[in-house]
């Protein structure tokens, strides 16, 4: 097995060549913040879902105990932010214009997943709803839209 | 995180970037989720600034618009102002604004519901 974190192939080749979930873990690697929370991209057959794996520092509220919202927060932009990416023909990365985040259910003190739907993919923006889950995918505990600005020229050249 | 001030219907929390609150590795911007979550604290702050009791409370929704980028080398300060208190509901608006700029780098509005699983707390503790 081969992991790309550090290659030198631009991503437009990445996309091309490499599988899904590889392409994910890629952009993920990326961001210092998803590496702080230790974001990771579990083997799933259902499709791509992004992880937050529970730690003490997560909690907002010690009495229920309850994740803090602003982690779920983060979950959500993060898995947006790669979704859209990895949507992209080119790659690029984009910017978070804004998000909109609505909290359904207490999020316990375990592990939580986040998974992607691209309503809009479109050449500038792009408009993502995630939704996360502790225990079933049917249980929602968190949702959020998320839209994302994709830079015209290349910001790297 | 430090909270700056909590006076009436307001509150202020600060904040100093540290390298692992960026958004990439090329580029020292500081992610957005980590002002998502410097408003959410501040806004549930102002709900308990207005309501002057400390029961317990849930973020139901949490919007924001990131304006313009947050450069990592300035501090952040979170403004939040209780807009509305019911018996259940707490509005609350948000500016983030970056040390040195006259506009702030984001904004936010939450709505949040009061006294969450309070009873049975206060029951338990055996309080009022």
């Amino acid at each position: 097995m081969t992991t790309i974190v550090n290659s030198a192939k631009p991503y437009s080749e990445l996309t091309q060549s490499s599988d899904e979930s590889t392409v994910y873990q890629t952009f993920l690697a990326r961001i210092p913040y998803a590496r702080h929370l230790g974001l990771d991209i579990p083997k799933d057959p259902a499709g791509i879902v992004v992880r937050l794996p529970f730690h003490e520092a997560l909690i907002g509220n010690f009495m229920l105990p309850a994740l803090h919202g602003g982690v779920l927060g983060a979950l959500i932009e993060i898995t947006a932010r790669i979704a859209a990416q990895s949507e992209d023909g080119k790659a690029r990365c984009p910017r978070i214009l804004d998000s909109n985040i609505n909290y359904l259910r207490s999020a316990q003190a375990k592990h939580t997943f986040a998974s992607a739907e691209i309503i809009r993919q479109g050449r500038r923006t792009s408009l993502v709803q995630v939704t996360c889950w502790q225990d079933e995918k049917s249980r929602p505990i968190t949702t959020g839209r998320v839209q994302l600005l994709f830079a015209t020229t290349d910001i790297n050249s | 995180m430090r909270v700056v001030r909590v006076e009436g219907n307001q509150a202020i929390i600060g904040l100093s970037p540290q390298p692992w609150m960026f958004a990439d590795d090329d580029c020292e911007e500081i992610c957005t989720s980590i002002l998502y979550s410097l408003a959410d604290s501040a806004c549930g702050l102002a709900v308990f600034a207005e309501a002057q009791e400390l029961t317990p409370i849930a973020t139901l929704d949490l919007r924001m618009d990131y304006l313009r980028p947050a450069a990592g080398d300035r501090d952040l300060l979170a403004v939040a102002t209780c807009l509305h208190l019911t018996e259940e509901i707490a509005f609350i608006h948000c500016d983030i604004l970056s040390n040195g700029d006259s506009q702030p780098v984001a904004t936010g509005s939450g709505t949040f519901v009061r006294n969450t699983d309070g009873q049975r707390f206060q029951a338990a503790a055996g309080e009022k």
